[in-house]
C-alpha cells in the first residue's frame, strides 16, 4: 500500500510532446511546494488561474525556465481531497521532467500509478466503483468506452445498486421491526407480500447483470476471428475492415500463415480483429501450424466471421467452416460479389438457420462493408447502448451482483417454504453485504433508525 | 479510620444490584452503597423484566451466574415467550414482576452474600490519587476506601421531572437527585450528555371496570428465565388490553403546549422505541388509536400501570386522558406520568470493560451510560462488577465478543459508537443473532463464567450434565435414519423440512431424545436448532472467523491516531475520541470507512501493538 500521508507529484498528461503538459501535486505540502517552484510569492489563490513562471533555482542565477499556469485546489474540495495544484506549462517531456525533478528535490515523492485515485478513495471523494471508472476512462480506446466509463464516475452504477440497495434496507428494516416488535398490533410488512417483494429486487439484479455480457465487451474488448477456407479473401476482408493493407494478400492460397490481428473501434467496441490461415487439410507443416491457430483463435474470439466465395461455388471445406462455428456468435459474409460468376449459388444453398446474419460484400469495391461492420457488431453487443440504462462490464461488479442474486434467490425460496423473519433476513443480510462490498461502502444506517422514521412503536 | 472494601458499588438497582454480586463471586469485598434498603432493585417504571432481545440479556446474566433470571423466577405474575411463532433464536421471554416481591428477593439475597457490605447514604464524589480511584466520600463527609468504584447512579445524576410545568430536581418519584456526584464526574473531563424518559401514571385497581378489556393471560406452562429453575406452578395473573382514542387524541393536541415535551421545558432526548403519548399523537396523525396495556405492579399492590401511555402533561389532563378510555371512567390516579431529564456520560468514554478510558479504576454501568431498561443495566452491572474486581486483584480484562453474547454486543456498540437516545436492547443489532439464542445462553457462556469464578459448584455440575445431554443428543439425532424413498434417510432430512419439529419426530418414536430436567424445554430447543438450522449456523460462525483476524488486533490505549499517515482529521478524531480497543472495533465507530480501516491496520499491524508509530522517514 502508498503511503498516504506525503505529498506526490507526477505529471498527469500522456507522455510525448504536446502544447500543453500538466504536472500535478497532491499532500499536505502541495502548497508551500508550488509557491517555491513558482516565482509567486503569495500563496496562490484558491480555484484561480494565476500565470506564473518556473525557476530553477540550481541554476547559477535562478532562471526561469517556464511560463506556466498555476492552479491550486485546497482540500478536503479537491480531486484527492488533499490539497492539490496543478501546473500547467508547455508541453515539452524534457520540461515537464525538469519540474517534477524541482519538486522531488523539494520533498515531494514521484507518484505511483493510480495514487491520485486512490487517495481520492482514501478520503471519500470516490466509492470503489467510480475510482474503478477513473482508471476506465483513462484507459479508454473508444468514445463508448469512454461514456460508458464516464456514466460509472458519475455514479449510474452506484446509483442503480444503490437504488436497489435502499429497497432490499427497507424490506429488511420492516422484516427486523416485525421480529424486534411482536406486540404492535399491526404488520411492519404485509405477509404473503414477502417473496414477491423479494423477487422484485432479484429481478433488478438480474436487470443489471443482463447487459454486463455487453457490458464487458465494451469494457474490455473483445476478438473477433476471420475464417474461411484458403483463398475466399478473409485477407482482403480483413483490410477492408481496418481501413489498410496489413495482411499480405495475394491470389494464391494459403498466404496468410500467422495470425495477423489489429484493433478497431466497430463504433465504440474495441475489436481486435483476427485474421487467420483458411483451415484446410494441408502437408505444408508452417501453414498447418496456422491452421491449428486458428482454431485457437477461434476458441478465445466473441464472434466469427465466416468468408465464403460467392463467386466460386460452394465446397466441403465451406461446410466444415459453417460446421466448426455453428456454436460461435457469428456473421457469414459472402464475399466477391462484385465478380460475375456463373457458378453462384442461392443464399438458401447455406442452409444456416434463420438468425445467422448474412451479409454480401465485396473487399475490394467496399460494398457492403458498412453493412458488415454493423451486422458484426449487433452480434456482439445487441442494438444501441441506452445511456439510462447502466452499464456494468467490471468482472468484479459482476461477480458480486451474481452473489447478490443468489443470496437473493435462497431468501425467496425459504420465504416460500415458511421460513420466518431471522432466516429470511440472514439470506438477505447476505445480498446486503455484497451491494456493500460492491461500492466499498460500509453504511452505518441503523436497520432501528430506519423503522422510526415510519412506525410508532413502543407500548 | 475508616473502612475498605476492594469495590464500592454506588447505587443498589439493577447494574448496581450485579456488580455487588458478581464482584463478591469474584473473590472482592463489595462496599454496596444505597440510600435505602427499601429500595434495591427498583422498578420505577414498567414492572416487568424480559421482552425481545432483553430476554436474552436475562438468560445472558443467568449463565453467568447473575441474579436476575432467578429473582423475576421467582416473584413473576405472568410469564410470556414473545415471537414464539417465529424461530428459537428470536424467542424472548417476558414476564409481569410483582416490583415489591422482586426487590425484597434481590435484598435478601445480597444481605446473605457475606462479602458485601452496606453503606447507607449517598456518594458526594469519587476520590483519586495520582489519576486512580482511591476511593468514595459521602455527602455527609463519611469516607471510604476501595481499589475500584462502579457507578451505577441510574438517573440521578442532575436529575429533573417533569409534570406540565411542575419541575423539581429529584431522580424518582420520593428519591432525591444526585447532583454532587455527577459534578464530580464532570470534572474528570468526561463527556456527557442530556437525556430523557418518561412513566406513565399508576392507577388504582379498584377504581377500574376490568369487564371492558381484552384480558392478556400468560403462557401454560410458563417459560422461566433462569437454567436451574425447574417448573414453575404459580398461578398466573392477566393482563388487559386497552385502546386510545379520537377523544384522547383531541385532548392531548389539545393540550400540547402545556406538556414539557411540547413546549421547550425538556430538552433531553427520549427513546424513539419507547415514545410519550404525546408524540404518537403529534408524530403518527394517521393512526386512529394506539395500544395500551393494564399491567399489575403486584400481586397485593393496588397499582396498576398504563402502559403505552407515558406522559407528561399536567395532572388534570392526564386524568382526562385516562378517563376519556372505557373502562377507566372512574379510574383513580394515583401517581400522575412523568418525564425526567437526566445527565449521561457518552459510553464512548468507557472500555469494553466499562472502566473509563480517563481514571483507572472508575466503572459505570447502567443507565448512567445511556442505556435504558433493567436488564440492560443489570448485563452492565456484571460486567463491570467483573472487571471491577479483576482490576483490583491485577487479573487481565474480561470482554465477551459480538459472537458471544448480547453482552458483548451491547457493551462494543455503547463503547464504539455512543448514545444519541437511550440504548436499548433489539435483536436486530446482533449480527450473528441465529448464534446468540435463549436456548443456548448457557453453552456459550456458563463455562466462560466458571474460568473467572461466577459460577458455584452446583450450577456447574448441573451445567456439565447438561451439556454433556445436549451432546448425547444431538448425536443421536444426527446418528438416526428415518424411512424414505427407496430404503432410508438421514432422520437430520427430515428434521429441516419446514414444519418438522425433533418433540414431534421424538413422539412419533422416530428418534430416543432425553428430556431436560423438570421439563426444561430449551433442552430440546437447542438440539433441533443445531440439525434443523445447520447451514445457516454454520454459515453464520464462518462470517465470525472471517472477521476474528480484526477483533483479535489489539490497538494499545492511547494509540495515536493522529500520526497514522492518511487517516482523515475527522476520522483521527473520531478514533481518538473512542479509543478502540481493537481494530473490529474501530471499523465500528460511525464515519470510519473500511479505506481508514485498512490504513489503521497495516500500522497497528507493523508496529504489532508494542511500540507508536514513528514519523515516516
Amino acid at each position: 500500500m502508498f503511503a498516504p500521508d506525503d505529498t506526490i507529484v507526477a505529471v498527469a498528461t500522456p507522455p510525448g510532446r504536446g502544447g500543453l503538459g500538466v504536472v500535478r501535486l497532491s499532500g499536505p505540502e502541495a502548497q508551500t511546494l508550488a509557491t517555491r517552484l513558482l516565482d509567486h510569492r503569495e500563496p496562490l489563490r484558491a480555484r484561480h488561474a494565476t500565470v506564473s513562471r518556473i525557476v530553477d533555482a540550481s541554476t547559477p542565477a535562478g532562471n526561469a525556465i517556464d511560463q506556466v499556469v498555476a492552479t491550486s485546489f485546497p482540500g478536503p474540495g479537491s480531486y484527492t481531497g488533499d490539497d492539490v495544484v496543478e501546473i500547467s506549462a508547455h508541453g515539452s517531456p524534457v520540461l515537464l521532467e525538469r519540474i517534477v525533478a524541482l519538486a522531488c528535490a523539494g520533498g515531494a515523492r514521484l507518484a505511483e500509478p493510480g495514487e491520485f485515485t486512490f487517495r481520492a478513495y482514501l478520503n471519500g471523494r470516490l466509492d470503489l466503483v467510480q475510482a474503478e471508472a477513473v482508471a476506465d476512462l483513462v484507459d479508454a480506446v473508444t468514445p463508448l468506452q469512454a461514456r460508458v466509463a464516464f456514466d460509472q464516475l458519475e455514479g449510474t452504477v452506484t446509483q442503480a445498486i444503490g437504488a436497489i440497495d435502499t429497497d432490499l434496507f427497507d424490506l429488511i428494516a420492516r422484516l427486523e421491526a416485525s421480529l424486534d416488535f411482536p406486540n404492535e398490533g399491526y404488520h411492519f410488512v404485509e405477509p404473503g407480500t414477502v417473496a414477491q417483494g423479494i423477487g422484485l429486487l432479484r429481478d433488478r439484479v438480474i436487470g443489471l447483470l443482463a447487459g454486463s455480457t455487453r457490458g464487458r465487451l465494451i469494457r474490455e474488448g473483445c476478438h473477433v476471428v476471420i475464417l474461411g477456407k484458403p483463398n475466399v479473401g478473409k485477407s482482403s476482408v480483413f483490410n477492408a475492415l481496418i481501413g489498410s493493407s496489413r495482411a499480405i494478400v495475394t491470389a494464391v492460397a494459403g498466404t496468410t500463415r500467422d495470425l495477423v490481428s489489429d484493433v478497431i473501434d466497430l463504433d465504440g467496441v474495441a475489436v481486435t480483429l483476427v485474421d487467420s490461415a483458411g483451415i484446410r487439410v494441408t502437408n505444408d507443416a508452417v501453414e498447418a501450424e496456422g491452421v491449428a491457430r486458428a482454431r485457437q483463435a477461434l476458441a478465445v474470439a466473441s464472434s466469427v466471421v465466416v468468408v465464403l466465395d460467392r463467386s466460386a461455388g460452394l465446397e466441403e471445406e465451406d461446410r466444415s467452416v459453417l460446421e466448426a462455428t455453428a456454436g460461435t456468435s457469428r456473421v457469414v459474409a459472402l464475399n466477391k460479389i462484385d465478380v460475375a460468376s456463373p457458378s453462384a449459388w442461392p443464399r438458401e444453398a447455406l442452409d444456416l438457420p434463420p438468425e445467422t446474419s448474412v451479409v454480401e460484400v465485396s473487399a475490394r469495391t467496399g460494398q457492403g462493408l458498412d453493412m458488415l461492420r454493423s451486422a458484426v457488431r449487433a452480434g456482439l453487443v445487441g442494438e444501441e447502448v441506452y445511456r439510462d440504462t447502466p452499464t456494468v462490464g467490471n468482472q468484479r461488479h459482476i461477480g458480486l451482483l451474481e452473489r447478490a442474486s443468489g443470496a437473493l434467490a435462497d431468501a425467496q425460496r425459504v420465504t416460500q417454504d415458511g421460513a420466518t423473519e431471522e432466516f429470511v433476513l440472514a439470506d438477505l443480510q447476505r445480498a446486503r453485504t455484497a451491494f456493500e462490498e460492491l461500492t466499498g461502502a460500509r453504511t452505518p444506517d441503523d436497520v432501528v433508525n430506519h423503522i422510526f422514521e415510519r412506525f410508532c412503536i413502543g407500548k | 479510620m475508616s473502612r475498605r472494601y476492594d469495590v464500592i458499588v454506588v447505587g443498589a438497582g439493577h447494574a448496581g444490584v450485579e456488580a455487588a454480586h458478581a464482584a463478591a463471586r469474584v473473590g472482592c469485598t463489595v462496599g454496596l452503597c444505597t440510600l435505602s434498603r427499601e429500595t434495591v432493585a427498583h422498578m420505577p417504571c414498567n414492572p416487568a423484566i424480559g421482552g425481545t432481545a432483553k430476554g436474552h440479556l436475562v438468560r445472558e446474566i443467568d449463565a453467568l451466574g447473575g441474579l436476575m433470571g432467578e429473582a423475576i423466577d421467582a416473584t413473576a405474575m405472568q410469564f410470556k415467550l414473545l415471537n414464539r411463532s417465529r424461530g428459537p433464536a428470536v424467542w424472548s421471554p417476558r414476564a409481569q414482576a410483582d416490583k415489591r416481591q422482586y426487590g425484597r428477593w434481590m435484598r435478601a439475597r445480597l444481605e446473605a452474600e457475606e462479602h458485601i457490605g452496606w453503606i447507607i447514604g449517598r456518594v458526594g464524589a469519587v476520590r483519586l490519587e495520582g489519576g486512580r480511584v482511591v476511593g468514595v466520600e459521602l455527602e455527609d463527609g463519611r469516607r471510604y476506601g476501595c481499589g475500584a468504584v462502579v457507578v451505577t447512579t441510574g438517573t440521578f445524576l442532575n436529575g429533573v421531572i417533569h409534570v406540565g410545568d411542575e419541575q423539581r430536581s429529584a431522580g424518582r418519584v420520593g428519591e432525591p437527585a444526585s447532583k454532587m456526584l455527577g459534578e464530580s464526574l464532570k470534572e474528570l473531563g468526561l463527556v456527557w450528555g442530556r437525556l430523557k424518559t418518561g412513566t406513565p401514571p399508576r392507577l388504582d385497581r379498584g377504581s377500574i371496570d376490568f369487564s371492558q378489556f381484552e384480558e392478556e393471560p400468560g403462557d401454560v406452562p410458563p417459560v422461566p428465565f433462569s437454567f436451574l429453575t425447574g417448573l414453575v406452578d404459580r398461578e398466573q395473573t392477566p393482563c388487559h388490553i386497552v385502546h386510545t382514542n379520537d377523544r384522547v387524541h383531541e385532548l392531548v393536541r389539545e393540550n400540547k403546549d402545556r406538556s414539557p415535551l411540547y413546549n421547550g421545558q425538556i430538552s433531553g432526548i427520549g427513546p424513539r422505541y419507547c415514545p410519550s403519548l404525546e408524540d404518537k399523537v403529534m408524530r403518527f396523525p394517521e393512526r386512529d388509536r394506539h395500544l395500551v396495556f393494564l399491567e399489575p405492579e403486584g400481586v397485593d399492590v393496588p397499582e396498576i400501570y398504563v402502559s403505552g401511555c407515558s406522559m407528561c402533561l399536567p395532572r388534570e389532563v392526564q386524568e382526562a386522558v385516562i378517563h376519556a378510555m372505557p373502562g377507566l371512567g372512574d379510574a383513580r390516579v394515583l401517581r400522575p406520568g412523568y418525564a425526567v431529564e437526566y445527565d449521561f456520560i457518552q459510553p464512548t468514554e468507557l472500555r469494553p470493560t466499562l472502566e473509563t478510558r480517563k481514571v483507572a479504576g472508575l466503572f459505570l454501568a447502567g443507565q448512567i451510560n445511556g442505556t435504558s431498561g433493567y436488564e440492560e443495566a443489570g448485563g452492565q452491572g456484571l460486567v463491570a462488577g467483573v472487571n471491577a474486581a479483576r482490576r483490583v486483584r491485577g487479573d487481565g480484562e474480561w470482554v465477551l465478543g459480538r459472537d458471544e453474547a448480547y453482552l458483548g454486543v451491547m457493551v462494543d456498540d455503547l463503547t464504539a459508537r455512543g448514545c444519541l437516545e437511550p440504548y436499548r436492547m433489539f435483536t436486530s443489532r446482533a449480527e450473528h443473532r441465529l448464534l446468540l439464542r435463549i436456548d443456548n445462553a448457557d453453552l456459550r457462556l456458563t463455562a466462560r463464567g466458571r474460568e473467572i469464578g461466577l459460577i458455584g459448584d452446583g450450577r456447574w455440575s448441573e451445567f456439565l450434565a447438561r451439556r454433556e445431554r445436549f451432546e448425547r443428543n444431538v448425536a443421536a439425532v444426527r446418528a438416526a435414519r428415518a424411512p424414505g424413498r427407496g430404503g432410508s434417510v438421514e432422520l437430520a432430512q427430515v428434521l429441516r423440512r419446514p414444519g418438522v419439529t425433533l418433540a414431534g419426530l421424538a413422539a412419533e418414536g422416530a428418534v430416543e431424545v432425553e428430556a431436560g430436567r423438570d421439563g426444561r424445554a430449551y433442552e430440546l430447543s437447542s438440539v433441533e436448532t443445531v440439525v434443523k438450522y445447520e447451514g445457516y449456523l454454520r454459515r453464520q460462525t464462518a462470517t465470525v472467523a472471517r472477521g476474528e483476524r480484526d477483533e483479535r488486533r489489539r490497538i494499545p490505549q492511547g494509540f495515536p491516531y493522529g500520526k497514522v499517515p492518511g487517516l482523515s482529521r475527522e476520522v483521527v478524531e473520531r478514533l481518538s475520541g473512542v479509543g478502540p480497543a481493537t481494530l473490529g472495533q474501530a471499523g465500528r465507530v460511525p464515519g470510519v470507512t473500511p479505506a481508514a480501516v485498512a490504513v489503521l491496520g497495516s500500522y497497528v499491524r507493523r508496529w504489532g501493538g508494542r511500540g507508536m508509530p514513528a514519523a515516516r522517514d
